[in-house]
């Protein structure tokens, strides 16, 4: 049983959607190339970058993995978001890493590593980038699908449906107005998001109380659930993998960084991201509240990823279910926009770069990168049918991140700060960094390896990737020999 | 009051995203016409450098 009033709530969600549909494709006529498609022909102000950071940065799935967060580990779940916000306030107010990033005019990273390293480190960035870029996404469709069904009390059968219709609206504005289109209505899902964020934060404070919310975690986790060093399933090793983690994807996120690179300047892209980084602790811990009031009210349940959204169906009055509901739908589709638009923007730059041997026309550039898109549709389609997720959803992020994360974020602070830094180092530590977490993943599912997997750990898995990583690069950079250095690009 | 350090990063969450939130909306509103004008500006100068 929901409360979602199909008249009433469907109204409001129906005209979320046909206003935002329209803004995405009215700006399609300002597409005349493909600097304007991938990066909005480098104009975007200081507001428009954080309404689009923010919106993009939190989806369904987000709003899902804090929650979950949020129940299983109170307080003490909102960790990520405090140290990414920490990471995000200093890069901004330092413009480490991403005033070099911005200066040199690159629309992705891998173009950067290229002036560095070579094309053939940028061909593997590339592919590394969107192997681990697409493997996270890869979950979002069917979580967001999962909220969407439990909440406005959809029978489970039609999951499937809601996925593909909410890849198939995204879509079709994202191919047709490119990043111009996302930041438009990234705008409008930011302000519509962030108000069903804020009214139903305030509901679930006035009717549960804050004291309720404080017994429930104090009963369930003890100290834990307010401090995450004495947590049994958290420790000072989910910290340090966390801070790395956060530290990482401020720096080489592409998601966030097209941001930075979309900005008119570089001041405006520093300024982007020290004005939102308190929204990080706000994705964290708003919905890790939602979390622990699903525990104060339901109590235990079996799936304590879809704890939050049957609480919502009930908790939530109608009227203010079909603002929720429209404020997920914006977080969600925000998200699957820009990260579509971002991994096609890698595909396109830097992995076809090799077979671009003349410079395209703007026209044909504009319809592979259309093209590219409606391709990643249909994997995240597939993937996301296909794909059993097992543990938390959070660590599955974490551990599909880190593919990338650890050697890009290696590479592009040898590629800005380390005169000694070449092409051999940056293989080695993409070969690293990729290998540590594919292999995790792959035991994680292997039942002889399943085991041994889980002794292990995520994040142990994650800390020695980020740490083999950045020693690859050094001990790489160091072996080769200075003349071989000299001769070619590095 | 127990546990003081989440109530306040609570509240400051709460206070700070509706503040943000409005402030965003309006500013956001005036980079996105001011966006728009400038691409806008872009493309007619390059459509009269084509034609010249």
């Amino acid at each position: 049983m929901t409360n979602f009033n199909w008249l009433l709530d469907g109204s409001i969600v129906g005209l979320y959607l046909l206003v935002t549909m329209v803004a995405g494709l009215m700006v399609r006529k300002y597409v005349g190339k493909v600097e304007h498609f991938l990066v909005a022909g480098r104009e975007m102000d200081v507001y428009l970058g954080i309404a689009s950071l923010a919106a993009t940065e939190f989806g369904i799935v987000t709003c899902m993995y804090t929650a979950q967060n949020g129940y299983e580990k109170g307080f003490a779940g909102a960790t990520p978001g405090i140290l990414m916000a920490i990471a995000m306030a200093a890069v901004g107010l330092t413009g480490f890493v991403i005033k070099p990033l911005r200066d040199s005019g690159v629309i992705t990273i891998p173009e950067l590593l290229d002036k560095r390293f070579g094309p053939r480190v940028r061909w593997a960035a590339g592919v590394v980038i969107v192997l681990g870029g697409l493997l996270n996404m890869g979950v979002f469709l069917r979580t967001g699908g999962q909220f969407l069904v439990l909440v406005a009390g959809l029978d489970v059968r039609y999951l499937e449906i809601m996925m593909t219709a909410l890849l198939v609206g995204v879509a079709v504005y994202t191919i047709l107005g490119g990043m111009l289109s996302v930041l438009v209505t990234d705008f409008l899902q930011f302000v519509v998001m962030s108000l069903g964020l804020i009214l139903v934060t305030i509901l679930i404070l006035m009717n549960v109380g804050w004291e309720r919310l404080v017994t429930t975690v104090e009963t369930h986790y003890g100290p834990g659930g307010f401090n995450p060093f004495v947590n049994p399933t958290m420790g000072w090793q989910y910290v340090l993998f966390n801070l790395m983690l956060n530290t990482a994807a401020v720096l080489t996120w592409q998601t966030i960084i097209a941001r930075v690179l979309a900005a008119k300047d570089t001041k405006t892209g520093r300024k982007v991201y020290t004005r939102t980084s308190f929204f990080f602790v706000c994705r964290f811990l708003i919905p890790g509240i939602w979390g622990i009031a699903a525990l104060a009210t339901l109590g235990p349940v079996g799936n304590t990823l879809e704890a939050m959204p049957r609480f919502l169906s009930t908790a939530v009055p109608a009227g203010l279910m079909g603002i929720l509901v429209a404020a997920m739908l914006a977080a969600d589709m925000s998200t699957d926009s820009s990260y579509m638009l971002t991994w096609c923007s890698v595909i396109y730059n830097d992995i076809l770069a090799p077979f671009r041997k003349k410079p395209w026309s703007e026209r044909k550039g504009l319809f592979w990168n259309r093209t590219i898109i409606a391709l990643i549709g249909i994997f995240l389609l597939l993937y996301g049918l296909w794909y059993p997720l097992k543990g938390d959803l959070w660590t599955y992020l974490g551990v599909t991140g880190t593919i990338y994360l650890a050697s890009i974020s290696v590479l592009l602070i040898a590629c800005c700060y380390w005169k000694r830094a070449n092409s051999w180092g940056a293989v080695a530590s993409i070969v690293v960094s990729a290998a540590i977490p594919i292999s995790y993943l792959v035991m994680e599912q292997l039942p002889s390896t399943a085991a041994l997997a889980k002794t292990i750990g995520p994040y142990y898995s994650g800390i020695a990737t980020y740490l083999l990583s950045g020693a690859a690069m050094v001990i790489g950079s160091l072996i080769k020999p200075k003349a071989l250095s000299r001769e070619g690009v590095a | 009051m127990q546990h003081w350090f989440w109530w306040a990063l609570t509240a400051a969450c709460v206070i700070w995203y509706s503040t943000i939130t409005v402030y965003v909306a309006i500013k956001g509103a005036k980079d996105i016409k001011n966006m728009l004008a400038r691409l806008d500006a872009q493309s007619r100068n390059e459509k009269e450098v084509e034609e010249s």
